[in-house]
């Protein structure tokens, strides 16, 4: 879609804008870094329930009605739909309105996304069949692989579609340095994550079981009658579905298990088939079985999994799983259970489509009453390079800082995927401050691959103030505090002439603490 | 014992200031204990002796993925556990097999890929005990992992029984600057909580990038900027700063180890020898935890020559060299526990594999344990010994032998602080 072809704003649409923009001011990140109140002593709160610094910002707002703009909730709209704002998007977001923005990223497949698609079109591993794949060098496979997600974050169009397709591959997590895995992941991604990443959750859920990379990655490909293996069938009800409190026993994992004995694929030795799904009757439980109290009568063959897929995606604690690991990815790490309640609903009502929750998850009153999420390493890293001018010719560098951070795409090596939340991300800071040390250093950067133009950044800017309002404006969607402009600000002005020197302030902005939450 | 252990640590943040202007200060002045000190120490050679405390240094290792405690340390009297396990089997010491089981007592064994623990066991400084873990019955590992490392039932906490020792004991040192690494790049939860606590993958790689002509004024600028946000990112951010100078005065590079000790190649040998080069600095660190992961071995396990068999050398030459490198000549003294979230099924899968069980065994190993010995109130494997007619019992709690170790080598006495609501059993797992 061109911008011509932006949805208009219906009379509902503008009416909730209207009355967005009434309420109090959302809660932003300049807030919760105002350190207002919050001494040192705030470790002793955080203590034991949470992180005191966030919940203290929400529970007692300061007033700062005067300083957040009109815009603030649609710039938070663009944060956390993207993989980190830029001009273009909150162009695009200031003309289509929140309702508007939110249904043109919805509408995915309608944004022109060829820039991109010529990028990625070196990597001729991503659309490659399987007997193809497995001809090429296993470090050439994953290294494409995660290279294109990388691009995709920093460049496509389809941002919010990019941001599910991280979700789903935490959710659908399989860990690409297993085995066969070097090559299935590739295929898993194209055909089961970026195929149904905005479909409805029983067809992402149907795909996945189908995926030789799953079956492979929890080895259901040994499992056989008599003695099956309990790996997939536990992780599929404890993670992919109904969460580890979602009601199903010891007894219901062996069940599970029973009906997926046979599911496995067609090994890489040369058949036509290879690389795809294989149900093998001949090792297939065919006796009678009990899931979650539903009786699946003997004899069933390969329905018994497909029935144990839909016994599950139809099981209420899915829809409300589905919906809190939904809301912690788009909202906050902590929201209330009315939020997640009626994301829940909305999976209920729409059989689990996943538009019809984001829609939920991402109403007005929703995000405004969101706390700031902190980024993980790789948005952070993406975020820096959507908000400059930014030339990738490889991502060789990129990949090595990733890994040094923890947050390399498809390596986190346990099926829960990589996690979503504060507490485990907060304590290594020094590779963010790097990445901007990096990126910005000298006058080309030091990671391999990438350039940021700074000329072009601060082209016709000749002051302190201008340069730090470009910066601002940017990559930080005009939230900068003011304890950090004032700080960027005095270190320019050491030399405000030099490029070096500018090029420094944006990465010492890169590591500025506005800049880690979203 | 620290005359500082009943002490609430209501003066922590007090011990973390006062840290850093001394580390200032001496930093700014004192090179000269650099001359007589082995090249790779630092040369902020000012920090307490730990041993004048009685203060073990903890060393943490979590197996994440479910270790077959069975296979660790195999239960060779038990006639169940061969005709469970007709191929994943250890064969008896006194089998013709050349990879037979080491006897430890005449009941359990090591495996072969274990021997390299042999010294420690048998010098009585390695403790095993078995049927121990948590009683939870979750068989989930995210569940169990997240339950073990808090330490207390139910979901109330979120910080770890390690962070919580450490928040509730003044600092061994009180010019301490990093209490407590996670050699991870995400904090382990045993050490949520902890203050002056950072996860760090790379001790010896850890100093800002950039220009080095405007190192110092962009520190500047990021602590400035830092100092106005909230916890827990604001405390990160000055103990990350504060740590940066810290590390940068230990040559882990060029750290030789004690005994010719030899760590294996690898993460984990690589995460073990930096941790004894950073206990050797005595620079007030007194926690570290390291993770190892793999064990999760639903199919091939391969006790023997596969998966779980190299898992267990490396695991075993890393705790080994440690032994070696720490018990050599004149180091602080330590403690070192091996734990996981729950044992594997007694009896092997179709996939050559284990799934999840329950009971396994934990590894503790100090100057001042009980070693020598498997430790156990031993259930049997038969049937009705089973839990749920499955997998070897909990009998030991995790937490009795912590609890000990907490109070008797940690200086700890705010036992209700750490694991709040348990009383623990005393097993006698500390020494002295």
């Amino acid at each position: 879609m061109n911008q011509a072809e932006a949805p208009v704003h219906d009379s509902a649409d503008s009416r909730i804008d209207a009355a967005v923009e009434e309420r109090v001011p959302a809660v932003s990140r300049r807030m919760l870094l105002r350190r207002a109140g919050v001494g040192v002593g705030s470790t002793a709160a955080a203590f034991w329930g949470g992180w005191g610094g966030v919940r203290g910002a929400r529970a007692t707002p300061p007033d700062v009605s005067a300083d957040v703009d009109p815009g603030s909730l649609l710039s938070k709209l663009v944060r956390r739909i993207t993989m980190g704002t830029s001009p273009a998007e909150m162009a695009l977001a200031n003309q289509f309105g929140y309702s508007g923005y939110l249904e043109y990223h919805l509408n995915y497949t309608a944004i022109d996304d060829s820039a991109l698609q010529a990028r990625l079109a070196p990597l001729t591993t991503l659309t490659m069949p399987y007997p193809q794949l497995i001809l090429l060098p296993n470090g050439q496979v994953i290294s494409e692989l995660i290279e294109a997600v990388i691009l995709r974050a920093v460049y496509s169009s389809r941002q919010l579609f990019e941001r599910m397709v991280e979700f789903w591959t935490d959710h659908f997590n399989i860990d690409i340095n297993k085995e066969a895995d070097n090559y299935l992941k590739t295929i898993d991604d194209r055909d089961v994550i970026r195929q149904f990443a905005l479909g409805t959750f029983p067809q992402l859920l149907d795909a996945s079981a189908h995926s030789p990379a799953m079956l492979y990655y929890l080895d259901n490909t040994t499992s056989v009658a008599g003695n099956p293996n309990e790996n997939y069938a536990r992780e599929l009800m404890e993670l992919h579905t109904l969460g580890v409190d979602g009601g199903y026993t010891q007894t219901d994992v062996q069940e599970v298990a029973r009906c997926f004995t046979g599911w496995t694929w067609f090994g890489r030795n040369g058949q036509p088939n290879a690389g795809t799904f294989r149900y093998n009757s001949s090792v297939h439980d065919n006796g009678q079985k009990i899931v979650l109290g539903h009786v699946i009568a003997a004899g069933g063959g390969m329905q018994d999994a497909l029935t144990v897929l839909n016994i599950l995606t139809n099981h209420p604690s899915c829809a409300a799983f589905i919906a809190k690991k939904l809301c912690r990815h788009l909202l906050a790490d902590n929201v209330t259970q009315s939020v997640i309640d009626s994301v829940a609903a909305a999976y209920t009502q729409s059989g689990g489509d996943i538009k019809t929750m984001i829609r939920a998850a991402l109403a007005p009153n929703v995000l405004h009453d969101a706390a700031p999420k902190y980024k993980r390493p790789f948005h952070h890293f993406m975020s820096a390079m959507r908000g400059l001018p930014t030339s990738i010719a490889n991502t060789s560098g990129i990949r090595s800082l990733l890994l040094a951070t923890g947050h390399m795409p498809f390596y986190w090596g346990s099926p829960d995927g990589y996690p979503d939340a504060l507490d485990y991300w907060f304590g290594l800071i020094l590779p963010r401050w790097n990445f901007g040390a990096s990126l910005m250093n000298g006058t080309t950067g030091s990671i391999s691959g990438v350039t940021v133009d700074s000329t072009a950044f601060f082209s016709g800017l000749t002051t302190a103030d201008q340069m730090i309002d470009k910066i601002n404006q940017s990559m930080f969607a005009g939230e900068l505090t003011a304890t950090e402009r004032s700080r960027l600000r005095q270190y320019l002005l050491v030399n405000v002439a030099s490029t070096t020197r500018r090029r420094e302030t944006i990465g010492l902005a890169i590591g500025a603490p506005t800049f880690q939450w979203h | 014992m620290s005359d500082h252990e009943s002490i609430e640590c209501l003066g922590c943040t007090e011990y973390r200031e006062l840290s850093r202007r001394n580390f200032m200060a001496v930093t700014g002045g004192v090179t000269m204990a650099a001359l007589s000190a082995p090249s790779w120490l630092p040369r902020v050679a000012v920090a307490k002796d730990h041993r004048g405390t009685q203060r073990d240094v903890m060393v943490a290792i979590y197996l994440r993925g479910a270790s077959d405690g069975l296979t660790l340390c195999v239960p060779w009297g038990e006639n169940a556990y061969y005709t469970n396990r007709p191929t994943l089997n250890i064969p008896r010491p006194d089998s013709a097999d050349p990879n037979r089981a080491t006897d430890l007592d005449g009941f359990f064994g090591l495996p072969p890929a274990m021997s390299p623990l042999l010294p420690a066991y048998q010098a009585g400084k390695l403790l095993i005990v078995h049927a121990c873990g948590s009683t939870d019955t979750s068989r989930s590992h995210f569940d169990a992992q997240r339950l073990m490392e808090v330490g207390v039932a139910g979901v109330t906490y979120t910080s770890g029984w390690l962070g919580r020792h450490l928040y509730s004991v003044a600092p061994m040192d009180p010019n301490a600057i990093l209490r407590a690494v996670g050699i991870s790049t995400g904090l382990q939860r045993s050490l949520q909580g902890g203050p002056s606590t950072l996860p760090i993958p790379d001790l010896d790689n850890f100093g800002l990038s950039g220009s080095s002509t405007t190192n110092a004024e962009r520190r500047g600028a990021l602590n400035d900027m830092y100092a106005v946000v909230p916890d827990p990112v604001h405390a990160a951010a000055e103990n990350t700063l504060a740590t940066i100078d810290l590390l940068n005065t230990i040559n882990f590079a060029g750290y030789v180890p004690a005994g010719s000790a030899a760590y294996p190649a690898g993460g984990f040998g690589l995460a073990l020898k930096s941790t004894a080069a950073l206990i050797k600095a005595q620079v007030g660190v007194e926690a570290v935890a390291i993770d190892v992961s793999g064990w999760d071995t639903h199919i091939n396990q391969g006790p023997i020559s596969g998966g779980m068999a190299t898992l267990m050398s490396t695991l075993a030459a890393g705790v080994g060299a440690f032994y070696t490198d720490m018990t050599t000549g004149t180091a602080p003294t330590f403690v070192l526990v091996a734990m996981s979230e729950f044992g594997r099924r007694l009896a092997e899968n179709g996939s050559l594999g284990t799934d999840h069980g329950h009971g396994n065994a934990l590894f503790v190993m100090g100057n001042c344990i009980a070693g020598g010995q498997v430790m156990r109130q031993w259930p049997g494997l038969s049937p009705g010994q089973l839990y749920q007619g499955r997998d070897l019992q909990v009998t030991i709690d995790y937490r009795d032998i912590l609890a000990e170790i907490i109070q008797q080598r940690l200086g700890n006495t705010n036992l209700d602080y750490v694991f709040p609501g348990y009383t623990p059993t005393d097993r006698a797992a500390v020494a002295c």
